[in-house]
């Protein structure tokens, strides 16, 4: 009983003083084609600019190429991104755009979402076959103009007879998703969420996967840890949490970056507990020189300077659904929301309302013990004092 | 004559006895032997009474956690969410909420044990057959009024059940009996909850495809039991008969005495134990419910491992249950056996939400402590109300448990669907927790007003040798109530099979086995 005591006073401290370090705010601004010239063809360029007490933090989402998201983090509050337009819009200029200074740059991280493949899962197994169909690059879609919504952009193309949709959602503080998986974030994070709509399957049985590449400037993004959590309050049944980071120790490198998601995708919109289907993820892959060219738009503007590419770049898939799960067919809908930030990745704690519970829960018998224990040595002292007989009628 | 039947009874292995008893007729021919295994009087031909006793119940028990043992498939087959799949367990224990206050009437003054035995199996059988049918063509409404049916029948039958019990065997053979039908209920158990995925893969592969179909064949091959449980009720209604006929006694009778007005005089400590028991068993039946997918999803458990492990508490409680009742009745202080089985179950829970570490540790206690409480509370009913008011005790016990049970099932899938398993297993650790508020009240109640429950089981004996003796010596006036004495005597044979209630694990207290001279001395006390 002590025992549970002890654990309840450790989830109630959790719940409380949790996230302590993390609870700041950022003053966001946001433009879209910074500095470009009269409206263009080819590609939107969101900067979404978060201004701390004495660091900044840039996003960068562009749908030139290949769909790419980009954070630099500089520790100056004056810093600044500069596009070269003529050569970014050209689509193969390298150093195209900077963030000026460029000194106080700590580190950068880009998520590039290059490929969507398809399989077919003949024998219900969803072990990914060495024949797969031929795949979606991402840089070849056409993407529509991005809606902007506040610090929020959604960006749609049209694939296969449906739509792929990436919504992008950067905070200015700490707080929670209100859909599932509900990640929480923080003001060094942002949100986003894939969705594959209607798209027609080639086959009855197809399932399908999403390839992503990963560049990091100076501590590239090469490991995935997987977390299991005993809390699944806030995505019912999900237990595990993968972090892909860059692996080095998290004290020494300040503001590495990280793409955190649950492992789960939502077959339904809104999601219910019987739409959800486990993903799987493979190891990071060290991708070959071209990589980076071959996916084009910000991430070959950024990192890439005069044909010398940076050698951080990795590659995994995202598999949707395992054995025995309903494939894709039955629903046409799938949904996937990651957290990509610099730093420290988010941990779940315990809701106020479980510590709560399980206080009351246990508190209660100890106390009426307590309480009754000492009510009954009382009256057993005052009856003990008075006359020790019984009467006999 | 009466006098000289239950004589012969008693008398357990009398091989080779061949008088027949005056009066009888066989074939004709009075005076005839009959041999041993048709001998009604005989141990034999009692061993296969008993047999088809034990069998009587199987499929019952078998197919009330149908849906738990093929949760991921009932729930992927008929696109259901949780809340809905744990209607099917709400339906069943919705109409014992009033039935178990008519079973004991139906079967004395309305259908005779026999007849009403084959009902209550029918009952069960229908009710199973429309549960599968609904699956079969996926019709959810269907497969509700199914579970309705069989709830109809299944409870009712256990009481029928522990009526052949007591009516063919007596004394201290009852507690074996008791005992044997608990094993085969939990057998029933178990062997449904690791049986069922593999006869869904079977039927999978003859199908070509998993759906709603299979699902339905699968619960139609489970039905297989219920029409055998059926058969049994028949076999055993026409021995029953026949031994009426042969031995000349009557029909056997549940002795139940239900009067609702009852209820205004149950006293405080009773109203505890009623919290306590639907407290704890809500935080049971419907975790079991749920346990498979929790497994899988928490603890990366294989489906095939899921269900072992989720069945490993009826596994647990078959041999436990004898075991930890003779303990308990030798040993008396059943309150505080109460608290332990309470406290080690909060444990259980806690460990399996709040740990990673493997859920055999936790399920296993679990059963062991769902055992032991079994084993502690039930009795302690008798302990507190006079023998006249136990019928409606008991019947109210069950009544408010299965509401609860209804209730909280309906909750546990909502939360599940809402919140996710932490949320779920601290709400039933809150169960649990209110169910230990109540057993720490109940201890200090009856503390001090003197302490009846919490007596060692030579206390209790001793105090009872003093009534007995005293109430002999009429010369003295006795100092204890006819209250007291009618709470510390033996009871009668509706009140063996009461203490017994098989689907929860109780077993005899210990001075409920009836001695000729008890009885004889009961009937003098009244």
């Amino acid at each position: 009983m002590a025992a549970a005591w002890l654990l309840c006073a450790a989830l109630f401290s959790s719940a409380f003083c949790s996230s302590g370090a993390a609870s700041f705010t950022r003053h966001l601004s946001v433009e879209l084609n910074p500095g470009a010239p009269a409206p263009h063809a080819g590609g939107d360029l969101l900067h979404v600019r978060a201004l701390g007490d004495n660091d900044t933090l840039h996003f960068l989402f562009c749908s030139q190429g290949a769909p790419t998201l980009l954070l630099v983090h500089t520790r100056v509050t004056s810093s600044y991104v500069s596009v070269d337009w003529e050569r970014f819009l050209s689509r193969n200029a390298s150093g195209s755009l900077r963030v000026e200074p460029v000194s106080s740059i700590v580190s950068s991280t880009a998520l590039v979402f290059s490929r969507l493949l398809e399989y077919d899962d003949v024998n219900n197994t969803a072990d990914m076959p060495d024949e797969l169909f031929p795949p979606y690059e991402l840089r070849n879609i056409t993407w529509s103009a991005m809606e902007l919504s506040g610090a929020a952009a959604r960006l749609c193309g049209a694939v296969a007879q449906g739509s792929i949709c990436l919504h992008l959602s950067v905070f200015d503080g700490e707080g929670r998703d209100e859909i599932w998986p509900r990640l929480l974030h923080t003001a060094n994070s942002s949100q986003v969420a894939v969705q594959l709509n209607g798209l027609l399957p080639r086959s009855q049985r197809s399932r399908f996967l999403l390839e992503l590449h990963s560049v990091g400037g100076v501590y590239p993004l090469n490991t995935v840890r997987v977390h299991r959590s005993i809390d699944d309050e806030f995505t019912p049944s999900i237990f595990k949490v993968s972090e892909w980071t860059s692996g080095t120790n998290e004290s020494s490198c300040d503001g590495c970056g990280f793409v955190l998601w649950k492992q789960v995708a939502y077959r339904h919109s809104p999601p219910a507990l019987e739409d959800a289907s486990p993903c799987r993820h493979t190891e990071p892959r060290r991708q070959s020189g071209g990589a980076l060219a071959e996916a084009g738009g910000l991430a070959l503007a950024f990192f890439a300077t005069e044909g010398d590419e940076p050698d951080g770049v990795f590659g995994l898939n995202i598999s949707f659904g395992m054995a025995g799960e309903p494939f894709y067919d039955a629903t046409k809908f799938l949904s996937w929301t990651a957290l990509v930030g610099v730093g420290l990745p988010p941990s779940d704690t315990f809701s106020p309302l479980v510590a709560a519970i399980m206080a009351v829960g246990l508190g209660a018998p100890l106390i009426i013990l307590l309480v009754g224990g000492v009510y009954v040595c009382l009256r057993k002292r005052s009856v003990s004092s008075a006359s020790g007989y019984e009467p006999i009628n | 004559m009466a006098d000289i039947e239950e004589d012969r009874g008693l008398l357990a292995a009398d091989a080779g006895e061949e008088d027949s008893l005056p009066g009888v007729e066989e074939s004709g021919h009075v005076g005839t032997p009959l041999p041993a295994i048709c001998d009604p009087a005989h141990v034999l031909h009692r061993v296969v009474v008993l047999v088809f006793m034990c069998f009587l119940g199987f499929g019952s028990y078998f197919c009330y956690d149908n849906p738990a043992s093929l949760q991921t498939e009932v729930l992927q087959d008929l696109n259901l969410n949780t809340a809905k799949f744990m209607q099917l367990y709400a339906w069943y224990s919705w109409p014992n909420v009033i039935l178990c206050f008519f079973g004991g009437f139906l079967i004395d003054r309305v259908f005779g044990i026999r007849l009403g035995t084959i009902i209550f199996s029918l009952f069960v059988c229908i009710g199973q057959l429309i549960f599968a049918t609904g699956a079969l063509v996926n019709r959810f409404w269907l497969m509700e009024i199914g579970r309705f049916i069989f709830g109809i029948g299944g409870e009712s039958l256990a009481v029928a059940q522990n009526t052949y019990a007591v009516n063919w065997f007596k004394g201290k053979e009852l507690n074996l009996v008791f005992g044997l039908q608990l094993s085969m209920a939990r057998l029933g158990s178990t062997v449904n909850m690791n049986i069922m995925g593999w006869v869904y893969s079977k039927v999978t592969l003859l199908l070509g495809a998993p759906g709603h179909t299979t699902l339905g064949c699968s619960f139609m091959i489970a039905a297989v039991t219920c029409i055998f449980s059926l058969t049994c009720a028949l076999v055993l209604a026409f021995l029953d008969k026949r031994a009426e006929k042969i031995l000349q006694k009557e029909q056997g009778k549940t002795g139940e005495v239900i009067q609702l007005t009852d209820v205004k005089d149950f006293p405080l400590p009773l109203w505890i134990i009623f919290i306590i028991c639907v407290c704890y068993y809500v935080a049971i039946f419907p975790f079991i419910g749920l346990g498979q997918v929790f497994f899988i999803e928490k603890f990366d458990f294989s489906p095939a491992e899921a269900r072992a492990v989720n069945s490993i508490v009826y596994i647990i409680s078959a041999p436990a249950s004898p075991v930890l009742g003779f303990v308990v009745d030798k040993i008396g202080r059943n309150v505080i056996w109460v608290m332990c089985a309470v406290c080690t179950t909060l444990a259980s829970h806690m460990m399996l939400a709040f740990t990673f570490w493997t859920p055999w540790i936790g399920m296993s206690l679990l059963g062991l402590s769902y055992s032991l409480l079994a084993c502690a509370l039930w009795p302690m009913v008798a302990f507190v109300v006079p023998e006249h008011q136990l019928g409606t005790a008991y019947g109210f016990m069950q009544s408010v448990q299965n509401l609860g049970l209804a209730l909280i099932a309906m909750a546990a899938g909502a939360i599940l669907d809402s919140r996710g398993y932490l949320f779920l297993q601290v709400f039933f650790c809150s169960c649990i927790c209110i169910a230990l508020v109540a057993v720490v009240m109940l201890y200090f109640v009856d503390y001090l007003r003197g302490g009846d429950l919490n007596r060692s089981a030579a206390a209790r004996a001793k105090l009872l040798k003093e009534a007995t003796s005293e109430a002999e010596n009429t010369r003295r006036p006795s100092q204890l109530t006819e209250g007291d004495v009618a709470r510390l005597s033996p009871m009668s044979a509706f009140g063996l099979r009461n203490c017994h209630l098989s689907r929860f694990g109780a077993q005899l207290p210990h001075h409920c086995s009836g001695h000729l001279s008890s009885l004889a001395h009961r009937s003098v006390l009244k």
